[in-house]
């Protein structure tokens, strides 16, 4: 292992044996091997991967890929099934939310605790338990027994002992999740000053974001295989496509099930139907333009004369409207058989993120609909990085600017 | 982390450089059982204040029970009182065992932690019963005017046991991972082990065709051998030294057992 290497994990594999029932663990032992009472399951496959001091880098990938079993490898809580794990200096690792905390013993009792599992003596803990206390903003609370704390102070106490030990290698597993945001940004702060002096971070998180502010490398775990390792914006970059392709899939299906027919479900033949629905492209950057196309059909009961209108309602991923089109609100007035309508945005302002689009046609008074498709159209804006790697776009809105000095 | 030895020095080296850790341990689980009760540690006085004020009532005014084969002058239940000592800390030991790992599993799973200490904590908090209990003895032996300067040699004669309980501990906690069944079952032969051993009787009141079995229950050595410097008679210091040796062996096949199949907590729990 060479010198400036923290963690080197070599074709590292874990194998769980799961078995059905307590006893089959017994027969195993008893069997030496000519039977199996077990199945497998193969939670790590061939992963390595070299950290050196003082990187700081970020594990992400969906629940179950892997990413907590590589961390306990790494830590030693695990034994490899092959494969080799080395490292080099002092890990404090939060891999759960208050482990090692005995909830009946105060908080000064606990922070002690830590520090002897850790290998720090009494009066070591001595010198850090009002940094500890401070960091953790529950001085008040330090002779309550832990289980009386809330879960945010909780995370408070724990990270804060983890930090305060100086460790060599530093392993965070989403356990920041669970404090306020005045917490997060603190303890952010605090894992930059470590990384300023040289201590390794490995880091997991489901939020791309904080893994692409935070760390410089990252990797991508998918079912226990090691997709991706590299610069932290193109792993995130990789990761985010692959969430979005696996979300886009599922939309188009939800489409052939809701797009409606000439025939109203009562059987009656819509007098206006939207007959099909497109959109130029589906990655609409923020100022670049967007243009929809709907083809309507009219029926033989349709009389030329009649005015109707035509509506487009978009919504963001939580089902947010974001913006409304409608002719009606335009003061247009549509008339005739007018089978293809056209609408542009030229500079489109929505802010990076997701967008499903329904199509309405309703009569003149936008009362009631002559037909409607609900989310028939999908387009996604993706955020620009700063050359620092900061996104571009945060907020509710994203127009056009210029600075001026 | 886990240390893979038979020589006893680097286990024991290993144990001394996790003391502190062990002591924190050891004194939560003692601090645990009273904390909450209106007495708090004060129980840790009273509960075999109360068991031996019992014994001496029973054994003493009832019964009237007279030790087989008495020669000296001391009363049953202090004699009673004396094996029970020894025994207890073994008792406790290993009966605690089985859940001495499987009770933490965060412990084993969650953090970087010395697993192979955790069967020590019964153990270390046997001892602190059992420091508490012999202060009792000697106040005991004060008030009966039977105290020898001898009873020093009271807990250097321990050893053995200390070693049997540390070895079979290391066995029944790794077990215990394995099979939960091992906190039911180990209790139950705990208790009939204190019937089989000379605690309630000595070895010289056993039928003669039996005696030869005894020679082969270290336990039994030990608390007869306690017995003795507690009454002021001679010390078969033969039986001891073999006793000593055999439970050196146990100990350091309990520890290898349990760094062998360590490995697997992870996974079992």
């Amino acid at each position: 292992m060479h010198s400036d290497v923290a963690i080197s994990v070599k074709n590292l594999t874990k194998t769980y044996r799961i078995f059905g029932h307590p006893g089959d663990r017994i027969k195993q032992f008893f069997s030496l091997g000519l039977r199996q009472y077990h199945r497998e399951f193969t939670a790590l496959k061939d992963v390595s991967l070299e950290i050196r001091k003082g990187e700081t880098v970020g594990i992400i990938g969906r629940n179950g890929a892997g990413k907590s079993t590589l961390l306990q490898a790494i830590c030693g809580i695990i034994k490899p099934t092959s494969g080799m794990v080395q490292v080099k200096g002092r890990i404090s690792a939060l891999l759960e939310l208050g482990a090692g905390f005995n909830p009946e013993f105060t908080g000064r009792e606990n922070i002690y605790f830590q520090g002897a599992i850790m290998g720090l003596s009494r009066k070591q803990m001595n010198e850090r338990l009002a940094d500890i206390m401070d960091f953790a903003g529950i001085a008040e609370f330090i002779d309550q027994p832990v289980r009386t704390f809330s879960s945010g102070m909780f995370v408070r106490l724990a990270f804060s002992v983890a930090v305060h030990i100086e460790p060599d290698i530093l392993i965070v597993d989403e356990a920041l999740g669970v404090g306020d945001a005045e917490f997060q940004e603190r303890s952010i702060s605090r894992m930059k000053a470590m990384q300023r002096d040289g201590a390794t971070i490995i880091f997991v998180s489901h939020s791309i974001p904080s893994i692409r502010n935070f760390c410089r490398r990252a990797v991508w775990l998918e079912q226990g295989e090691m997709l991706q390792s590299g610069g932290a914006g193109d792993v995130c970059l990789a990761y985010q496509e692959a969430i979005d392709t696996r979300l886009g899939n599922e939309t188009r299906y939800q489409l052939s099930r809701t797009q409606s027919g000439k025939v109203h479900p009562s059987g009656v033949e819509r007098t206006i139907s939207i007959i099909d629905t497109k959109i130029d492209k589906t990655r609409v950057p923020v100022g670049t333009s967007l243009t929809f196309h709907i083809n309507l059909h009219f029926s033989n009961a349709y009389s030329p004369d009649t005015e109707f209108g035509l509506g487009l309602i978009i919504r963001d991923d939580g089902g947010k409207l974001v913006a409304v089109f409608n002719t009606v609100r335009d003061d247009l007035a549509l008339t005739g058989s007018i089978q293809h309508v056209r609408l542009t945005v030229p500079s489109s302002g929505f802010i990076p993120g997701r967008y499903w689009v329904s199509v309405n046609v309703c009569d003149q008074n936008a009362l009631f609909p002559y037909d409607e498709v609900d989310r028939c159209l999908y387009f996604e804006v993706p955020n620009e990085l700063s050359r620092q790697g900061i996104p571009r776009w945060e907020g509710e809105v994203a127009c056009e600017h210029a600075w001026h000095w | 982390m886990s240390t893979k030895t038979l020589n006893p020095l680097r286990i024991s080296a290993d144990i001394w450089h996790n003391r502190y850790l062990l002591g924190q341990l050891i004194k939560r689980d003692v601090l645990l059982r009273y904390r909450g009760a209106m007495f708090g540690i004060l129980w840790i006085f009273l509960s075999p204040l109360l068991m031996l004020t019992i014994f001496a009532f029973i054994f003493g005014q009832v019964f009237q029970t007279r030790w087989p084969q008495q020669n000296n002058s001391l009363p049953f239940w202090l004699l009673l009182y004396s094996g029970l000592i020894t025994f207890n800390i073994f008792a406790e030991a290993v009966s605690r065992a089985p859940t001495s790992v499987r009770g933490y599993p965060s412990f084993v799973k969650k953090i970087i932690f010395p697993v192979h200490i955790l069967p020590l904590v019964p153990l270390g908090a046997g001892l602190v019963h059992a420091a508490f209990n012999f202060l009792l003895l000697l106040a005991a032996l004060t008030w009966v005017g039977g105290l020898h300067l001898q009873i020093l040699l009271f807990p250097l004669l321990l050893l053995p046991v200390l070693l049997l309980a540390l070895g079979f501990s290391w066995f029944m906690a790794a077990w215990g991972v394995f099979i939960k069944d091992m906190t039911q079952i180990v209790p139950m032969f705990v208790q009939m082990l204190m019937f089989v051993s000379p605690v309630f009787y000595p070895v010289s009141a056993v039928p003669t065709a039996l005696r030869p079995l005894y020679q082969y229950n270290p336990l039994g050595t030990v608390i007869e051998a306690t017995r003795a410097v507690v009454s002021g008679q001679p010390i078969e210091w033969s039986a001891w030294l073999i006793a000593l040796v055999c439970c050196l062996v146990v100990s350091i096949l309990g520890h290898a057992f349990f760094q062998h199949s360590r490995e697997e907590f992870a996974d079992a729990l």
